[in-house]
């Protein structure tokens, strides 16, 4: 008798529990949820085809889209992945294979700094090297963005490379390998898709930042015009649009943001793919 | 600490200590009928049957043990002491058996000549003092005993060929008589053998030494 | 009398400050297979791993003393430990297929990256690797297939392939069977003492019985010494060490 009461209190006491991890998770997910939607709600309008052919209107002008924002973007991402990718997969690697040379200590510290720098102050380093010399470019938003991706890849490569049972290392160096040989052809490609999936990650991480390209690049509205000068930008878009005083430009800034959380959304379901994918 | 094998090893020595036991029982009845013709032919035949028997019982254990725990070193030469040492212990029985044989069918020693009596009697306890002592030395592993037994080994064996020596110039003993001395003291000097044999498996068994003492 | 693969002179080895390996001394048969036996601890490991230069990968490990391969010192000055280790292959205890590569690649890895580029010389090093390793037949029909698809048996068949294609002349084994089931370690002894034929076998062991089927000789080792080394049948008759005599009948500890 008193055994079923219990277990009627345990039964109570599970769902109560249950409810209110449920309740949680709800709100936690409106904030979420409706961001996207107010996004696609307002975005929605703002897409035709011109919308994906067209550049920036010029004042006055109707319609217009964001194609040059997004030829800016993937240029900036592709350039800033040129520079930031190899260095850091090579950190990584070095992190990881050659941990025990006092070195790598050093380096880790100095990543981990770096990862702590607020996007902005990246934005005022690379004005103070790159755009006082060159000019506001893709060069110099390259380069801080690649600031900010470096310590990201740096430590998904490391973690990634350090997932690699040592077995399969020596599996490799008792085959007669030379070390570089071991990394290269055993351990980098054990992890690829771990380490692709840091860098995918690193860069949904950059498409999102405007800051940084603020300081370096500033505003064009027109297409790209060579790596030592600016390029227009979808993050950036959004926010000088929203803030302008044209209908049209304010459509065309929801349309960015739409755009721009469908690519983020996109990186992270490839990613989701890749990590089921490991082994 | 104890293994599981020590159990079964000890069951063995267990077997192997009462063979002993019992063919120094038959060896020491067929001296008894030799010297003073108590017929003891039945008991002794008994004894040499059960002794086969539990010959018979150390092989399958020893097998036993082979199959579960794959003896080496010291236990696989126990183990293989062990077989051979119970074989010899058989033999002593079969000898026995033989001399108490002799005995039935001739009718003992108990009417020859003083000299012979008292040259069989010495010898025959020399053999059996030599089983006592080979079984002491198997429980108290003190080999250093093993050298008196097998000086005692080879003095049989001079006393054996001295008495063929003799008794081939006695004119005057009765052809039975001739037959049977020869015989019995032909089985002691045999039993002594074994249990020579014996003490060269006591030594492997606890040195790895292989040893002749013959 | 066959000569000496390995000779072993005064050889320490150390992890930090802790010495693992006290003066060994040891000279290892060619052509036959030598089972290294001793308590967990004991540094079997370490021993087989100074004998092809992978001791030293560790941080903070260190060698001294001297390992003769073939008469020449392997820790002088100027020897690549690379080309030692294509010279002494090594199958470790858990079987450690490339998961990412075929079966073939498993095995042609270790030519192609030694320089072998034409593809027909490769199937040939990886069919008959894998033949003498006693796999092929198992696997010809699924060469694409990843080499962790394979049973652990199969998987260790497979390392030993991958070890057999670089033609190494000794063959170091730290507990190849003590992973798999008794048919596949059976399957693996006999293929020791096939591949004693052409190769110096070292083969460490905890299985004593497996040490007694396979060798030829066998060395036990306590505590970081070498306590007894002689022909197997001598040491499992009569140990000349009451160490050793504890060890291989369980009377340790
Ligand atoms: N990476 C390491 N760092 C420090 N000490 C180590 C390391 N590897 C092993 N040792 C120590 O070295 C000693 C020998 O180790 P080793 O692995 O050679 O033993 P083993 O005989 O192979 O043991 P097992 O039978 O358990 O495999 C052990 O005392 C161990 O604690
Ligand atoms: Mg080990």
């Amino acid at each position: 008798m008193s055994g079923s009461s219990y277990y009627r209190l345990r039964r109570i006491k599970d769902v109560i529990v249950r409810f209110m991890v449920y309740l949680a998770l709800l709100i936690a997910l409106i904030p979420l949820f409706s961001v996207i939607f107010e996004v696609a709600r307002r975005g929605i309008i703002a897409i035709n085809l011109d919308f994906f052919v067209k550049p920036t209107p010029t004042v006055g002008e109707v319609g217009g889209g964001i194609a040059n924002a997004i030829q800016g973007t993937f240029i900036t991402i592709g350039l800033t992945c040129l520079i930031g990718v190899p260095i850091g997969v090579i950190s990584g690697i070095f992190l990881s294979e050659y941990s025990e040379s006092r070195f790598s200590t050093i380096i880790r510290f100095f990543n981990e700094v770096l990862n702590g720098i607020p996007s902005i102050v990246i934005g005022i380093f690379s004005y103070a090297l790159i755009v006082l010399a060159v000019g506001f470019s893709v060069i110099a938003a390259s380069f801080a963005l690649s600031i900010i991706m470096i310590p990201i890849v740096t430590r998904t490569t490391e973690e990634a490379l350090k997932l690699v049972p040592a077995t399969i290392r020596e599996a490799a160096i008792a085959l007669g390998m030379p070390r570089w040989k071991t990394v290269v052809y055993i351990v980098l490609r054990s992890a690829k898709k771990t380490v692709a999936t840091g860098i995918l990650l690193a860069i949904a991480r950059i498409t999102g930042e405007s800051a940084p390209i603020l300081v370096t690049m500033g505003y064009w509205r027109w297409w790209f015009a060579g790596l030592n000068r600016p390029v227009a930008n979808l993050a950036l878009n959004i926010f000088l649009f929203a803030n302008s005083p044209f209908e049209n430009w304010v459509v065309l800034a929801w349309g960015s943001a739409l755009i721009l959380i469908m690519m983020v959304l996109g990186i992270n379901i490839v990613v989701r793919i890749l990590m089921r994918e490991r082994y | 600490m104890s293994r599981i094998m020590d159990a079964e090893l000890r069951n063995l020595s267990t077997i192997i200590y009462k063979m002993g036991d019992l063919a120094y029982q038959a060896v020491s009845m067929a001296i008894y009928e030799s010297l003073y013709g108590r017929d003891s032919y039945d008991r002794i035949k008994e004894i040499s049957d059960t002794l086969i028997l539990l010959a018979d019982q150390v092989e399958d254990k020893i097998f036993e043990i082979i199959i579960r725990f794959q003896p080496v070193a010291s236990d696989l030469r126990i183990v293989k002491s062990y077989m051979k040492i119970s074989y010899d212990i058989t033999r002593l029985g079969r000898y026995a058996l033989d001399i108490s044989y002799i005995n039935k069918r001739f009718g003992g020693l108990g009417g020859s000549e003083e000299w012979i009596r008292t040259y069989i009697a010495d010898m025959s306890e020399k053999a059996l003092s030599m089983v006592k002592m080979v079984m002491e030395i198997l429980r108290s592993q003190k080999i250093e005993v093993i050298k008196s037994v097998s000086e005692m080994e080879e003095e049989i064996d001079k006393l054996y060929i001295n008495f063929l020596n003799k008794i081939i110039d006695e004119t005057n003993i009765k052809s039975r008589v001739v037959v049977s001395s020869v015989l019995v003291i032909r089985y002691f000097e045999r039993i002594a053998d074994h249990v020579a044999y014996m003490c060269e498996s006591i030594i492997y068994m606890l040195t790895g030494r292989k040893e002749f003492l013959r | 009398m066959s000569t000496y693969k390995i000779e072993v002179e005064k050889l320490n080895a150390w992890f930090g400050s802790k010495q693992v390996l006290k003066n060994i001394d040891m000279k290892v048969k060619d052509r036959a297979v030598t089972a290294i036996m001793g308590p967990s601890g004991c540094g079997k490991t370490t021993f087989i791993r100074c004998l092809n230069r992978m001791h030293e990968l560790t941080p903070g490990a260190r060698v001294s003393g001297r390992v003769l391969l073939d008469g020449i010192n392997i820790y002088d000055d100027g020897i690549d430990p690379v080309q030692i280790r294509r010279k002494v292959g090594m199958i470790f205890q858990k079987p450690n297929p490339f998961p990412m590569l075929s079966i073939y690649d498993n095995v042609a890895l270790g030519p192609k990256l030694n320089g072998v580029k034409d593809r027909k010389t490769l199937d040939l090093i990886v069919r008959r690797s894998l033949e003498l390793a006693g796999l092929w037949d198992e696997v010809k029909n699924d060469l694409d297939k990843s080499g962790v698809s394979l049973s652990g048996g199969q998987q260790q068949r497979l390392c030993i392939a991958r070890a057999l294609a670089v033609e190494p002349e000794v063959l170091l084994m730290d507990e190849p069977t003590s992973a798999l089931d008794p048919m596949s370690a059976a399957k693996i002894e006999a293929l020791i003492r096939k591949l004693a034929e052409n190769y110096t076998v070292i083969i460490v062991t905890h299985n004593i019985q497996q040490a007694a089927r396979v060798s030829d000789y066998v060395a036990f080792f306590y505590l970081g010494e070498l306590i007894e080394y002689g022909p197997t049948k001598d040491v499992f008759e009569k140990p000349r060490s009451e160490l050793t005599e504890r060890y291989i009948t369980g009377k340790f500890g």
